[in-house]
């Protein structure tokens, strides 16, 4: 286990010369110009981004491809893929030693890459649910037909200005075994149902905090949309599915495109929620990488681990990118 | 059909909007392959009756009959009518051919026919070899083009026209009436056609149809507004005109602006206040001892094919059309025939 944290000198080098090149850089360009040139304002932003963007994940890829002495290896990714990569070798080694065969020891399959499935799978089914319970809401909502459509957009709003841990927490006190919907199956006569510590009750707080970020995009899209595209449609000879089908949809795609990849990336990397409704039974990856930075102390594995996440990320988001070129959607793809 | 040559009539329709009232009892009957002209100022009412014939509002009160049937409650899908919105509405995420193609698609007709129809349409809109565009890559009157052709594929009863040409210039605009009319008679498609713009309308339509403030002001063709408006509001809104206040001082004698004049309306009683138009080109300039009326040129204005003069009768300015030039200050004689002189009843809110 690593015990002192300290960044190794290199990073430092590089930050401090970092800085100064972006503040010589300034200089020179006030020097150049006689004068503030435009894209000047934009340095604060800038720098955020190098110390708080590109820096970390300078040092996070630094930390993926060395080992706890700071030497060059491969180790942590062979750990991804085969948990047992360790003992296995370990085994090996022994076995080589005594001249025995020991590979009926050796042991397959890998906690992390299940995890990582499982994950993918919860996020995918979180995105699906969201985007069949987000749709009609957003239809509703942007209706301009509809006076009730603004009052439930500050239904969806409200929420999110309550603590998002607040908020998981809640939720306990509503499917715990003495919570409201037991007590109320008691009081109907029924059996209660465990309902915490499920995979589904993980399911349902990630749906919840996650719901408003596939609604507002879609929401934004269609009530941009000119109105008279549906009448023509209606015009021409389409009823109201065959409008939603052939017109309403297509037309808001860069809206469910963008609800999509906001709501599909923090379920993928979602952590506090497996552990307050799900108990800790079900863990996913973000707990993963929780786990092997604050737990085992581990940050190369950690940092292993967070950038193949990225890198997971990155290819959804260009596959996305690929069904919505123009961004319309006004989202990260 | 034939003992009832109405397509479209209007019975009592009223349309409320939260309270406000937008149309007042509109009664109107639309003939087959006839080219009627909705025409009035924003927000007189002419953009919602034509909705209510396409079937994007309901009428708060009245009936709808199409050939007869009331299809109030019918849903615009259900109508045999077609509707060029004022900004086009064309599906920007189909092409040119896809735009056309919409309304077939739904109705399973044939690939090939689709096609050829689309083609068809393509060419009758001078558009041919613009399938694969993109709709935002066309000009406004291109679009413009092909919302009507999307409209005329179906081979709908009744083309309804919410100020198509709104959106073009002056030029386009005037080459798009004309192509309009000819396709209009070509087809043999009745056309309803919303339009702010009275030149537009005179040049267009058969029948006319003036509205304002939501109600119906005339009904006629269009010699007949512009010749014979049945008050100052229509005579006001179509071309120019000197409205001014009078008194009938018995049949076929009016005074106005401090003299009397022979006239061609009868029927308003003795004495009776009135409201009296007359077209600028309808006023004479004679010399100053034969006029009816005498005046000074207050000023004058070359407008190509005329002077405007504006004359100061000291009761009255008088706006003046005339093919020869008086010099500003100068004192002429103002002569009106009977004929030219226009006579209706004061308006309502006026009375």
């Amino acid at each position: 286990m690593r015990s002192d944290m300290t960044l190794p000198s290199w990073a430092w080098i590089v930050m401090v010369a970092g800085l100064v090149a972006f503040v010589t850089m300034i200089v020179v360009s006030i020097r150049r110009h006689q004068g503030v040139k435009r894209s000047l304002f934009a340095s604060p932003y800038a720098l955020w981004m190098i110390i708080f963007t590109v820096l970390p994940v300078i040092l996070i890829s630094y930390y993926a491809f060395t080992d706890v002495n700071g030497a060059f290896t491969l180790d942590n990714f062979k750990n991804f893929w085969d948990s047992h990569y360790e003992m296995n070798k370990v085994i090996a080694a022994e076995g080589e030693r005594l001249g025995v065969d020991y590979s009926a020891y050796i042991q397959r399959g890998s906690v992390n890459v299940d995890t990582l499935v499982y994950s993918l799978w919860m996020a995918f089914k979180c995105t699906l649910i969201c985007l069949i319970v987000g749709y009609p809401a957003a239809l509703f909502m942007a209706d301009r037909h509809m006076k009730l459509g603004s009052t439930l957009v500050v239904l969806f709003i409200i929420p999110m200005w309550m603590n998002f841990l607040l908020r998981t927490v809640a939720w306990m006190s509503l499917l715990e075994d003495s919570g409201l919907i037991n007590n109320f199956l008691r009081w109907l006569g029924l059996d209660s149902v465990q309902l915490m510590y499920t995979s589904n009750a993980v399911l349902l707080g990630m749906v919840y905090n996650f719901l408003p970020f596939m609604v507002f995009p879609i929401y934004t899209v269609l009530s941009k949309m000119d109105y008279r595209l549906t009448e023509a449609s209606a015009d021409l000879g389409c009823n109201s599915f065959q409008t939603l089908y052939k017109v309403t949809m297509p037309l808001s795609l860069p809206g469910v495109i963008s609800g999509i990849t906001m709501v599909f990336m923090p379920s993928v990397t979602t952590f506090f929620i497996p552990r307050v409704l799900g108990g800790g039974y079900t863990m996913m990856f973000g707990d993963l990488i929780e786990a092997k930075f604050l737990t085992e102390g581990n940050w190369n594995a950690g940092s292993a681990l967070s950038l193949l996440m990225m890198l997971l990320i990155l290819v959804s988001l260009s596959i996305l990118r690929k069904v919505d070129p123009n961004g319309e959607g006004g989202g990260l793809a | 059909m034939m003992e009832n040559p109405n397509l479209i009539e209007l019975k009592g329709v009223s349309k409320d909007y939260d309270g406000v009232t937008v149309l007042k009892n509109i009664d109107l009957c639309v003939r087959k392959k006839e080219f009627v002209t909705l025409l009035g100022p924003s927000g007189c009412g002419k953009t919602t009756t034509l909705r209510i014939i396409g079937g994007f509002e309901l009428a708060s009160e009245g009936q709808v009959l199409f050939e007869g049937k009331d299809i109030a409650h019918l849903p615009p899908y259900k109508r045999a009518v077609n509707t060029v919105f004022q900004k086009y509405a064309l599906f920007p995420h189909l092409n040119v051919h896809d735009n056309i193609a919409f309304g077939l698609k739904l109705k399973k007709v044939p690939k090939a026919e689709i096609n050829k129809r689309v083609d068809a349409m393509l060419d009758l809109v001078n558009l041919r070899g613009y399938g694969k565009r993109h709709v935002d890559a066309l000009s406004g009157g291109q679009q413009q083009r092909v919302a009507i052709a999307r409209s005329l594929i179906n081979e709908p009863e009744v083309l309804l026209l919410d100020e198509p040409l709104g959106a073009l210039d002056l030029k386009l605009r005037k080459d798009m009436q004309l192509e309009l009319k000819s396709m209009q008679q070509r087809l043999g498609i009745t056309f309803i056609y919303v339009t702010h713009d009275q030149e537009e309308a005179l040049t267009m339509s058969d029948t006319i149809v003036v509205m304002n403030e939501g109600t119906i002001q005339q009904i006629g063709d269009p010699k007949t507004i512009y010749d014979e408006p049945a008050n100052a509001f229509v005579a006001d809104f179509i071309g120019e005109s000197n409205i001014l206040r009078g008194t009938m001082i018995k049949d076929e004698l009016v005074e106005f602006a401090g003299a009397s004049f022979p006239c061609v309306d009868s029927g308003f009683g003795e004495n009776a206040p009135v409201d009296v138009v007359i077209r600028p080109e309808d006023i004479m300039l004679v010399g100053e001892d034969v006029g009816q009326l005498v005046g000074t040129i207050a000023s004058v204005l070359f407008k190509g094919v005329h002077y405007e003069m504006m004359i100061d009768t000291g009761d009255f300015t008088f706006k003046v059309h005339s093919t020869t030039m008086q010099p500003q200050g100068s004192r002429v004689g103002l002569s009106i025939v009977p004929f030219n002189i226009h006579i209706m009843k004061p308006m309502e809110e006026e009375a």
